[in-house]
């Protein structure tokens, strides 16, 4: 059988290449902010995989430390240290912070971190340049994206510290970029006050116990032990919350889901639907410029069903065309968006199958214009 | 063997519109056509003409009366047949005034679309299809999209397509009126040669006194009811 689609699309082909082009833009955005949603899952738990904690040890009742603020002692690290089952403990800072910067102030998140422990959360695969932290101070390893240089100086508080590695890709769950400091300099630049209320303080012999303040002990398990009991003793014994590094991921993820999702999902589902629209107006025209054929068709006696599956066929063709298209927009582009755009192989063919829902949904349309053809309206009296 | 009924009619009635609207325009119209005759319909314009081409062809539905194509009586007050498209599809070609081909196909593609419809091979629906063009002398034209080919040729292929699916009748509306004396002459030469060699019954709509020779009666709507006339009646018109 002769394909009338194929021969109707080749006779029209420039408005049908314009037209997938269009609709293939849309869709190309869609996949992109699909990306980027997944980019922001795959942020939130970059810094957890890198610390790579089986327990997160926070202030009781909180959410600590990313959800919640949590403050718990340093010296907690060696209470959970000879806990049973208890491999490695550390004590850690997050803070939010802005490194002042020629042009604009960078909104980093410091983490603190003790250089001489055992759990270190720079990840050496995203170190590209210099190396970690060596010195108790004056020293911060940068990522990449804060547009800071190699032994650049970087004033904080009242002091300047010197830019001793790069790193690359490393993000906080809010997709802000991390820096890394010796949990000494951290704890000064959390906790300490201004050189004015230290001296208030000394004149009025207040000690200063807050710098032995952190913001998180991360512990890790030993083989043999079920980190859920592990977990058990510390909350029982220790009135903290404890949270398995599923947990954590859950907290961090929960909260960004449920609003990027909603949000996200919102954008996608309107430009899904304008997409099936300019889908559904494009077929019609088509449909409604090839009425008298379409009428010539039905007088001749050529069944609905030859005829409809022209229409059809030519919906679910352009619907094809433009989600080529729209995925190959999407890889040029998506490197050029200034979040982390991760394109996933299964979203496409979740998008795939949604535009061709949506074609076949607006083909009816054009469809319900065929069976109303009037045959005899062919010919025209 | 040129006495075989292709088209009767009996009784056939058909109204427009209700009430005040109404509009009669055939009424109590009954005749005979043979396989093999071209008759030619005539009739000023509004008289029903198209309207009773198009109630033989199953398009427009009667009010009233009985239709047979061959030995099947497809109308009787209602419809008979579940699917008159089928009816049309398989035993009847229908030419307009205008050619009517369908712009995104080819010569070719256009003569072969309906036999393959009724599942001809498209093998075999193209050897008819070359032979019918050969016939009316435009198979250089196979390829061809119906823009690129003058009036006169569309026409030709119009007429090809409505022979391709070996039709028992053809109705053609003034097939004629948009083509020169000298091609409005050959065009029913062509369909009287047809009708001849093929056994196939025409009517044909015509409001040119030139064609009228080369039918073999004249069918007049005179009084929403048919007379049929002599071909050689002169003033017919
Ligand atoms: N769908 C319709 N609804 C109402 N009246 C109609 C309809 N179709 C045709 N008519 C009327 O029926 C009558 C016959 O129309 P028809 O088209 O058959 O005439 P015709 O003889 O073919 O005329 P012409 O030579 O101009 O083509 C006309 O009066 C026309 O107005
Ligand atoms: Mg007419």
């Amino acid at each position: 059988m002769i394909n009338l689609a194929a021969r109707d699309i080749e006779h029209s082909l420039g408005k049908f290449i314009v037209t997938t082009m269009g609709v293939g833009m849309l869709l190309g955005i869609v996949f992109i902010m699909i990306g980027v949603y997944r980019g922001m899952i795959v942020e939130a738990e970059i810094l957890l995989n890198d610390i790579s904690a089986d327990l997160w040890i926070v202030q009781e009742d909180t959410l600590g430390p990313f959800a919640e603020s949590s403050r718990v002692h340093e010296d907690l690290k060696n209470i959970i240290y000879v806990m049973k089952g208890i491999d490695k403990s550390e004590a850690m800072t997050f803070q939010n912070i802005q490194l002042p910067s020629k042009k604009k102030p960078v909104r980093v998140v410091a983490v603190g971190y003790d250089i001489y422990g055992t759990i270190n959360p720079i990840n050496p695969d995203r170190l590209i340049q210099g190396r970690e932290l060596k010195n108790d101070h004056y020293e911060i390893v940068v990522t990449d994206k804060t547009g800071f240089k190699l032994h650049d100086e970087i004033k904080l508080g009242r002091n300047f510290y010197k830019v001793v590695g790069i790193t690359t890709k490393t993000v906080s769950n809010n997709g802000d970029p991390l820096v890394y400091l010796s949990l000494k300099d951290a704890q000064e630049l959390q906790f300490l006050y201004s050189n004015k209320e230290i001296q208030n303080n000394v004149a009025r012999g207040v000690v200063n116990s807050e710098s032995l303040m952190v913001n998180t002990i991360v512990a890790r398990v030993k083989n043999g032990f079920s980190i859920d009991e592990v977990a058990e003793d510390i909350r029982k014994w220790q009135h903290k919350s404890v949270y398995t590094a599923q947990d954590q991921k859950d907290i961090l993820t929960k909260n960004l889901i449920e609003k990027s999702s909603k949000q996200i999902g919102l954008f996608t589902v309107i430009l899904i639907i304008v997409s099936t629209i300019i889908i559904a107006l494009i077929i019609y025209t088509m449909t409604l410029e090839k009425m008298k054929e379409i009428a010539i068709m039905k007088l001749m006696g050529l069944p609905n069903s030859l005829i409809i599956s022209m229409i059809v066929k030519e919906t679910l063709l352009l619907g094809i065309f433009a989600f080529v298209f729209g995925n190959i927009f999407s890889h040029i582009t998506y490197d050029k968006f200034p979040k982390l755009v991760v394109l996933q192989i299964p979203d496409a063919w979740a998008l795939f199958g949604i535009i061709l829902v949506a074609s076949v949904l607006a083909s009816f349309v054009g469809v319900k214009k065929v069976i109303s053809a009037d045959p005899a309206a062919a010919i025209g009296g | 063997m040129n006495n075989q009924s292709a088209i009767k009619v009996k009784n056939l009635v058909k109204n427009f519109g209700k009430d005040d609207n109404l509009v009669r325009v055939i009424e109590n119209a009954s005749f005979e056509i043979q396989k093999g005759e071209v008759v030619a319909l005539i009739a000023p314009s509004g008289a029903g003409k198209t309207t009773l081409l198009m109630m033989i062809g199953c398009v427009i539905e009667p009010t009233s009366g009985e239709i047979w194509l061959g030995d099947n009586m497809v109308y009787k007050n209602k419809w008979l047949a579940k699917d008159t498209r089928r009816i049309r599809r398989e035993k009847i070609g229908f030419i307009f005034q205008a050619h009517y081909l369908i712009p995104f196909l080819n010569v070719l593609e256009n003569i072969t679309l309906l036999p393959q419809a009724n599942n001809v091979s498209p093998k075999d629906a193209q050897k008819k299809a070359f032979e019918l063009l050969e016939y009316f002398e435009i198979a250089d034209k196979a390829y061809n999209m119906s823009s690129q080919l003058s009036g006169g040729q569309n026409q030709r292929v119009a007429i090809a397509r409505a022979l391709a699916n070996n039709p028992e009748i053809i109705l053609a509306d003034e097939p004629t009126a948009a083509l020169d004396g000298e091609r409005a002459v050959s065009v029913i030469k062509m369909l009287k040669k047809i009708a001849v060699e093929q056994n196939v019954a025409i009517i044909t709509v015509t409001h040119d006194d030139r064609i009228l020779p080369y039918c073999d009666r004249i069918m007049k709507i005179e009084n929403r009811g048919i007379v049929f006339h002599d071909k050689d009646a002169k003033g017919i018109l």
